[in-house]
């Protein structure tokens, strides 16, 4: 199977055709690398598919993109300035933000689908959705041209929420930096979290798409989280054992598991188990002997799997995580995700369930 | 032509002249049941141009408190069919009951409405009639079509749509989809209705730029349907060169319009030829 991220491309008798390499030599000129669907130029893009089809990825401009700069002339000096800055530098792309290398990933995955299934919608739709007024537009598209980027579909709601948008696209999961949209959109039901651009990134594989995921509160509800929270530890343990055999309740990010899961079939059936491009991860404190148990049951339950699950038992993520690189970490703590993002991993938190009202203070690590 | 002494009239040589039907803005369907009981009798009730109305009222209120002496405001007209005097006076009296600002109700047919258009310099033709709409582009005014389930549509902000995938093709129009229908009558009417087309965006322009980025009662939007991100950032570059920046963008790249469209809820959509607005809901 080939190694390089290249899109494939369908001509019109169906044959795919290799194009050009997705993060080619000449960064993309500014100009437009061609005019409307179903025009024969140099490089035939492939069709965006139905929204109803796909696994809808919806990313803010700030964590797709590097704009701290921007950000500080918007809070400095406020909105008609912060405007005029960006389309006065409208001809600058972007750096990439913590965000970008998931894209990336997304995209490898896409291409990789499209030439086992070259008429399946059944791909990853990325729709870049941010309150930013359209002034910026130009800028971003400029930088998503400069990057060689597969997004066709955005949204710029000038100031007002994008949260009815999210629900339009059928968005399966939205990362943005801000904490209040992200919880806005947990609220209507979809699966989102809040990205922070880390210190330092290490590098991550750009062949295999790797997302981990927290199990409480994450995967799973918070409901156990709640007794370790409110009786402690033992009774935690207690609760556990005697519920071991019933399912725990669904958390915000199930569906996208879910949603990752389908995607992983299609490569199976094919013969990719081993070598499959998607590989997903849990990483809970739960120990594996005891309340690991009823999460695995759970899993099983409802038909899913991780392809690793880690049970750390209340030892810190960071080492963990730092070896296994993934390109999104979701947690619901914000001390794992602040751990995390100190090692390097990129890590989002899921601002969902009973840690909102009581963080994790850092001198109680505690297994679980 | 009527016009109502009530409503102080308008500076013809500034203001931007928006025609719509009366039976956009009032609902006159005396042939099935009514749909409500009439608001007082001799009134009708409000149909699906009426927020439209309201919302213009509104900019212009916020121009007129930004600048007393302001000449660039909007200026809406209600063409009316002579062919029901009931419904004239009908249409009078709502327009009183409301407190609609309303300069003139001027009487055609459907022969004779697109002249009536032009002798009254209008820059904008409003309808739910999309035969009507086309008939207006033909002769080169910009029409739009009225959009929005009763009730639900804004009366604080006048939200404007403008379907872009026609606006981003570049100048050369070889670079049309080449199964419309190009045919010379087509390509003139396209190519005078864009002069127009343009100057009722700058004017439009104009006005967004005397309100700031927020709370502002005037808010223009673009969307592209089905064309890629390159078309709609030359569509929003264009705007931009006729002088309106517009507020929110979309690019759909083929996603289904109608549910966007029920969030975005503009008041008027405009479509040069309507080939792009297949997806929304009719109207009336």
């Amino acid at each position: 199977m080939s190694l390089d991220s290249r899109q494939a491309v369908a001509t019109h008798d169906g044959r795919a055709d290799a194009s050009v390499a997705a993060n080619g030599d000449s960064k993309g000129s500014w100009g437009d690398t061609e005019d409307s669907y179903g025009h024969s130029g140099p490089v035939n893009k492939p069709k965006s598919p139905k929204p109803e089809n796909a696994v809808t990825i919806a990313v803010s401009s700030r964590v797709l993109f590097r704009t701290e700069t921007e950000q500080k002339v918007f809070e400095e000096r406020g909105v008609e300035e912060y405007l005029k800055y960006q389309v006065e530098h409208e001809n600058e792309p972007f750096a990439p933000g913590p965000a970008f290398p998931f894209v990336k990933a997304l995209e490898t995955v896409n291409s990789q689908l499209r030439e086992l299934y070259p008429d399946s919608e059944e791909l990853f739709d990325i729709v870049l959705v941010t309150y930013n007024h359209a002034h910026v537009g130009v800028r971003l598209i400029n930088t998503i041209n400069y990057h060689n980027l597969f997004i066709e579909r955005f949204c710029m709601t000038g100031g007002s929420s994008p949260i009815g948008y999210l629900k339009a696209y059928h968005t399966n999961l939205y990362l943005s930096a801000d904490a209040e949209k992200v919880r806005e959109a947990l609220a209507e039901g979809i699966a989102a979290a809040t990205m922070f651009t880390p210190e330092k990134l290490i590098e991550v594989s750009d062949t295999q798409l790797r997302v981990a995921f927290d199990g409480d509160a994450v995967l799973f509800s918070d409901e156990s989280e709640r007794i370790f929270k409110t009786h402690g530890l033992d009774k935690f343990f207690e609760h556990e054992k005697e519920h071991e055999n019933k399912l725990l309740d669904h958390g915000p990010l199930k569906g996208f598991l879910e949603a990752l899961g389908k995607l992983q079939k299609k490569f199976y059936e094919k013969g990719h188990r081993l070598d499959c491009p998607i590989r997903t991860y849990l990483v809970t404190a739960r120990s594996a002997a005891s309340s690991g148990i009823r999460a695995l049951k759970t899993l099983r339950a409802w038909g899913l799997e991780t392809d690793e699950a880690l049970f750390l038992a209340g030892a810190p993520k960071g080492p963990m995580l730092e070896k296994i690189r993934p390109h999104i970490y979701f947690d619901d703590q914000m001390f794992h995700v602040e751990g995390a993002a100190e090692m390097g991993t990129i890590a989002a938190h899921v601002p969902y369930g009973i840690a909102q009202k009581h963080p994790h203070k850092k001198d109680s690590s505690k297994s679980k | 032509m009527n016009t109502d002494d009530d409503v102080k009239q308008k500076d013809p040589s500034r203001a931007v002249v928006i025609a719509i039907s009366h039976d956009a803005v009032f609902d006159l369907k005396e042939e099935q049941e009514p749909k409500a009981p009439a608001a007082a009798s001799g009134v009708l009730n409000p149909g699906p141009g009426f927020p439209f109305v309201k919302a213009v009222q509104r900019v212009n209120e916020k121009l007129v408190e930004k600048n007393p002496n302001e000449t660039l405001l909007f200026d809406v007209i209600l063409l009316s069919s002579k062919d029901r005097p009931k419904s004239q006076s009908e249409v009078a009296n709502s327009i009183k009951h409301y407190g609609l600002e309303i300069t003139r109700l001027c009487f055609c047919n459907n022969e004779n409405f697109t002249s009536v258009l032009r002798s009254n310099k209008v820059k904008l033709f409003l309808s739910t009639n999309t035969d009507y709409i086309t008939k207006a582009q033909d002769t080169g005014v910009p029409a739009a079509l009225l959009y929005g389930q009763r009730g639900t549509a804004t009366l604080d902000q006048l939200r404007v749509l403008f379907i872009g995938d026609s606006l981003g093709f570049s100048e050369d129009t070889t670079d049309r989809p080449k199964d419309e229908d190009t045919g010379e009558d087509q390509l003139q009417s396209v190519q005078l209705t864009q002069s127009s087309l343009e100057d009722l965006v700058a004017l439009i322009g104009e006005m967004r730029r005397k309100f700031g980025r927020e709370n502002s009662p005037l808010c223009a939007c673009l969307m592209t349907v089905c064309s890629p991100r390159n078309v709609c950032v030359r569509a929003l570059k264009r705007l931009r060169a006729w002088g309106l920046e517009v507020d929110e963008a979309f690019c759909l790249a083929g996603a289904p319009q109608s549910r966007l469209l029920a969030h975005i809820q503009p008041h008027i959509l405009y479509d040069h030829g309507l080939q792009y607005t297949l997806d929304v809901p009719a109207l009336s």
